[in-house]
């Protein structure tokens, strides 16, 4: 059956009798996912399962329609970067993407041009004729990256791309993604940085202890947090004055104003608050700088849902 | 035959060649190649050390070279040397790039997996036959020559050259059957050289067994095929000798199954290095 989505029913993974993902049920959408969540908490054991390197103990994948024990034709339409740092021995940059897109089927020209196009997309043309044992760990990763993307993937799975590249690589790659995901494709990331899958994703995955704990965009999961109250910036050349509004609102449990014109609001239903901040605005006639969600974000959601009891491992 | 059957087979067929010959490359030409060059060599230093240091007495004896080259090919290259290169090229099909943590980029790439065993089959075959004919082309050589101009004469007699033919086929056969088991062996064992020693023993041992057990070794069809028989010592145990064809159909068959059993294990193979 064909369809645009990657599908996780009722998953389970153990090795022996260590838990990799414990049921987890998913379903991602087309554009940029980014997969959270501290080290050991099954990232890689998700992505392994997605692609057919792991096989679930129990449960059922679909990757567009098609299950990872089809390889002849998921590989068509995926591709994977994995965490693993090596490569045939002997192998040249360009050497090693040839030799992929031969198993792909392509002709020697093909697969000449498209090994070409690929390195020039990850900034490694110079280095194509060039022994890949001998490349940097930056330049290793972008090999994985041209190898994962250089058969035209309709899904990019990567794990933790961002591994190793400098400040500039790394802008280069995310821009690279973000592209990806415009052209309609599925762009899975993983990375313990979680103000760069801030940056790129438009949905994410939260997974700890095997156990998938969010799921979706970043607002929808925020707004589902009812144990936390949303926290709103507004900057305007009358903070008291609002303030003192605001504390009226039954829904608002603090408001603290901040150096610079700033105002912290936390409530209870944002949705409300936006609302009754308009009328707030018009009835004082303050200027209003910005108003915008403070705790909107995968580092803020991630320490409400993870970070108190994972204790770290992410920056 | 649709288009769309005829165009897979085409895929699959292109896969198991550019497989195929991935493999043949790295057995040959890389690093990991030196241990079977160093095996291969060891007949061939030997017959060197044995043309130097010949009495003067055996080398005018050219008829003796017949019986020579027969004991050397019974005794040392099938069941050592033969043995022993299969295990190394066959075992590291899989294992190697297992420990050298790259298969996974073969396991990402377009292929089912039963294409990609039965690539590197062929590859391997490839690659063994590669380098043991020559080997004991060599070899041969190397056991007549030293005889001087009786030994020329008596290799490039019909008899002797259809003799050699026969070797070779053993050789060759040798190749599929061992291959067959070795190439299972590095996908189901993570230290598959002790099955590999349990297997020569058995080989080794399959002389002194009775008829049924000497069925079921390669070494015992492999035998069958030899221009000169070769006594093993008086424990040995006579069976009624195997026609070419069965013996033939039962290496083919063994190692089509042996084969058909590794690709329903490489469909079960998982990545997960840090336990291999």
């Amino acid at each position: 059956m064909s369809s645009d989505r990657i599908i996780f029913r009722d998953v389970s993974k153990f090795y022996g009798e260590v838990l990799g993902v414990n049921r987890v049920n998913l379903e991602v959408a087309p554009g940029l996912t980014g997969l959270v969540g501290p080290n050991g908490s099954g990232k890689s054991t998700l992505m392994h399962l997605m692609t057919g390197l792991l096989r679930p103990s129990r449960g059922s994948i679909s990757v567009l329609g098609i299950p990872p024990d089809r390889p002849e034709e998921l590989f068509r339409l995926v591709g994977y970067c994995t965490q693993y740092d090596s490569f045939p021995n002997g192998s040249t940059g360009i050497s090693f993407l040839r030799q992929t897109l031969a198993l792909h089927g392509q002709s020697k020209v093909e697969a000449d041009e498209n090994s070409w196009a690929a390195l020039e997309r990850v900034g490694l043309t110079d280095a194509a004729e060039r022994r890949i044992a001998g490349y940097s760990k930056g330049m290793r990763q972008r090999i994985k990256l041209a190898h994962a993307h250089c058969h035209g993937p309709r899904v990019l799975v990567l794990d933790e791309p961002l591994n190793g590249l400098d400040p500039m690589g790394r802008a280069e790659m995310i821009d690279l993604f973000t592209e990806f995901a415009r052209e309609g494709r599925h762009v899975i990331v993983s990375s313990h940085i979680l103000h760069e899958v801030d940056l790129i994703s438009d949905g994410v995955i939260m997974i700890h202890g095997g156990a998938i704990v969010a799921e979706g965009e970043i607002r929808e999961v925020r707004g589902e947090i009812t144990s936390h109250p949303i926290q709103v910036l507004i900057r305007c050349d009358r903070p008291h004055a609002v303030a003192s509004r605001i504390f009226e609102l039954e829904h608002v449990v603090e408001a603290r104003v901040l150096e610079d014109n700033g105002l912290l609001v936390r409530t209870r239903n944002a949705d409300d608050f936006f609302t009754q901040l308009n009328r707030i605005v018009l009835d004082t006639g303050v200027i209003v700088e910005t108003v915008a969600p403070a705790d909107e974000s995968v580092h803020a959601v991630y320490d409400y849902l993870i970070g108190e009891t994972a204790g770290g491992g992410t920056t | 035959m649709s288009a769309a059957t005829h165009d897979s087979s085409r895929v699959w067929r292109g896969q198991i060649w550019t497989i195929a010959k991935n493999e043949v490359r790295r057995n040959l030409f890389s690093r990991r190649s030196f241990a079977v060059y160093l095996l291969v060599a060891m007949p061939l230093a030997l017959m060197v050390l044995r043309a130097l240091f010949m009495p003067s007495g055996m080398r005018a004896n050219s008829t003796h070279a017949v019986t020579e080259f027969a004991e050397v090919f019974h005794i040392f290259f099938l069941r050592f040397v033969i043995f022993f290169a299969n295990a190394m090229i066959f075992v590291r099909l899989f294992r190697g790039e297992i420990l050298e943590r790259s298969l996974h980029y073969t396991l990402l790439a377009p292929i089912r997996r039963d294409i990609l065993v039965a690539g590197k089959y062929v590859g391997g075959v490839l690659s063994a036959v590669l380098i043991l004919l020559p080997t004991t082309l060599l070899t041969y050589l190397l056991v007549y020559l030293p005889h001087g101009a009786g030994g020329l004469e008596i290799m490039m007699s019909g008899s002797s050259l259809g003799h050699l033919v026969k070797y070779l086929f053993i050789v060759v056969l040798a190749c599929f059957a061992y291959g067959s088991f070795f190439m299972l062996a590095g996908l189901f064992f993570k230290n598959p050289m002790v099955p590999a020693v349990l297997f020569l023993g058995w080989e080794i041992l399959t002389p002194f067994l009775p008829a049924l057990l000497k069925a079921l070794s390669f070494v015992h069809y492999l035998v069958s095929f030899a221009p000169v028989p070769v006594s093993l010592g008086a424990f040995a145990l006579l069976a009624r000798p195997v026609s070419w064809w069965v013996a033939v159909l039962a290496l083919l068959l063994s190692s089509a199954v042996l084969v058909f059993l590794a690709s329903l294990v490489a469909r079960r193979l998982e990545v997960t290095y840090s336990v291999d």
